[in-house]
């Protein structure tokens, strides 16, 4: 079962209130589909820089992986206050931990909650249809 | 490129698109997120079309700007691609682009699954041209070389590889729910890509490649009923709409040297 203290996406992001600011992040799925259990096909990882206003859904950044590049897309709408310094260098962290050391960006979000976001449990139905 | 990412963007949500497409000039394609200053010839192709131009990174390598006499085929055009991957010397080769909405059933699941899918179209292709094309697994390849940043110099397991080489190189963009992805079937060696898997001379050309592909594309469990070929007179307005105003953006020294 994945954390239940976040929010989860279609396009296989997390968003973790806290406060108000929100951490997002990627989840297991989405790490899995990326490196196809292997670690290293993880290449390249562009996150934004700070003080960027993302709206819902809009685009932060940009994963690649050794057969796909694919999009990040924020769930809330907010202003970029810091990124995980460790993720270029460390693409092995959104392996290892997803949902802590893995966190992408923090965002100074401008409303906390947004249209489509499932719980861990809806993500759970919907990634399990997906895996078909 | 800008065509294939209004297609990405644009393009019809019921139906795949393929698009087939040869090169001229000679043209050198980085991959999305490649240092033009790792792949050499691509830095001295740039500065031979842009002089003056900076780049991002730099000559770590040792570039036309160093002082040496470039070396290599005679410089042609250089693109970035949206897909990422190494970068491919787009000659003697079969270029094919495709994009659908990831709901359909070739695209539908992993990523690794998708490119079964498609590989397994293209193998059928390549057996009309007399090869037998199988997935790598976890053959080590003849066709490998280190840090030359060519796509075809290094692989992956669901690469498509005959006579111990790598013939096709392939590379996806997924955005909003569709796929862009790229492919290259090689006719012939090219001067920047070695020792890679090709044809017998005479068995297949661009034009017969591309039919036996859409046939297979077609034809495959997964594949479309429906497949739209593209051509200039059944674009939506959309689509070239997008592709006109990207298209100066996708040709500048910018984006080319964005890494």
């Amino acid at each position: 079962m994945r954390p239940d203290d976040r929010k989860y996406t279609k396009s296989h992001e997390w968003v973790k209130i806290d406060g108000d600011t929100a951490l997002i992040g990627i989840t297991d799925f989405a790490v899995a589909e990326l490196c196809n259990g292997n670690e290293g096909d993880l290449v390249y990882c562009d996150l934004p820089d700070t003080g960027r206003q993302l709206d819902a859904g809009e685009t932060f950044g940009e994963i690649e992986s050794v057969k796909a590049v694919s999009d990040l897309n924020t769930p809330l709408p907010g202003e970029v206050v810091e990124i995980n310094p460790d993720i270029e260098d460390h693409l092995e962290i959104l392996s290892e931990d997803p949902w802590n050391k893995g966190w992408m960006v923090r965002l100074k979000h401008s409303a906390a909650n947004a249209e489509g976001l499932m719980t861990a449990a809806e993500y759970e139905a919907f990634t399990a249809e997906e895996a078909h | 490129m800008a065509l294939d990412e209004a297609l990405l963007v644009h393009g019809p949500g019921d139906r795949p698109t393929l698009r087939l497409y040869t090169w001229a000039p000679d043209t050198l394609s980085l991959g999305y997120f490649q240092r033009l200053a790792d792949v050499p010839p691509a830095e001295r192709w740039f500065r031979e079309r842009f002089p003056g131009e900076g780049g991002n990174g730099g000559a770590k390598n040792g570039g036309a700007k160093n002082g040496g006499a470039p070396a290599g085929p005679t410089p042609g055009a250089v693109v970035r691609r949206l897909t990422g991957g190494g970068a491919i010397h787009h000659q003697r080769e079969l270029t094919f682009s495709i994009t659908a909405s990831l709901d359909h059933p070739l695209y539908r699941g992993t990523t690794a699954r998708s490119y079964q899918r498609v590989h397994a179209a293209i193998a059928v292709a390549l057996a009309a041209a007399g090869v037998t094309a199988t997935p790598r697994g976890d053959r080590e390849l003849a066709s490998e070389r280190a840090a030359t940043g060519m796509c075809f110099h290094k692989s992956a397991s669901v690469d498509l590889v005959w006579d111990g080489r790598k013939g096709v190189g392939s590379a996806q963009r997924r955005k909003d729910g569709r796929v862009l992805h790229h492919g290259s079937i090689k006719l012939g060696t090219t001067p920047l890509e070695g020792e890679i898997a090709t044809l017998a001379p005479g068995a297949a050309t661009p034009e017969s490649l591309g039919a036996e592909l859409r046939a297979a594309l077609v034809a495959s469990p997964d594949g479309p009923d429906a497949l739209i070929d593209l051509a200039p007179d059944v674009l939506e307005d959309a689509v070239r709409a997008h592709a006109e105003r990207r298209a100066p953006f996708f040709g500048s020294a910018a984006f080319l040297a964005r890494r």
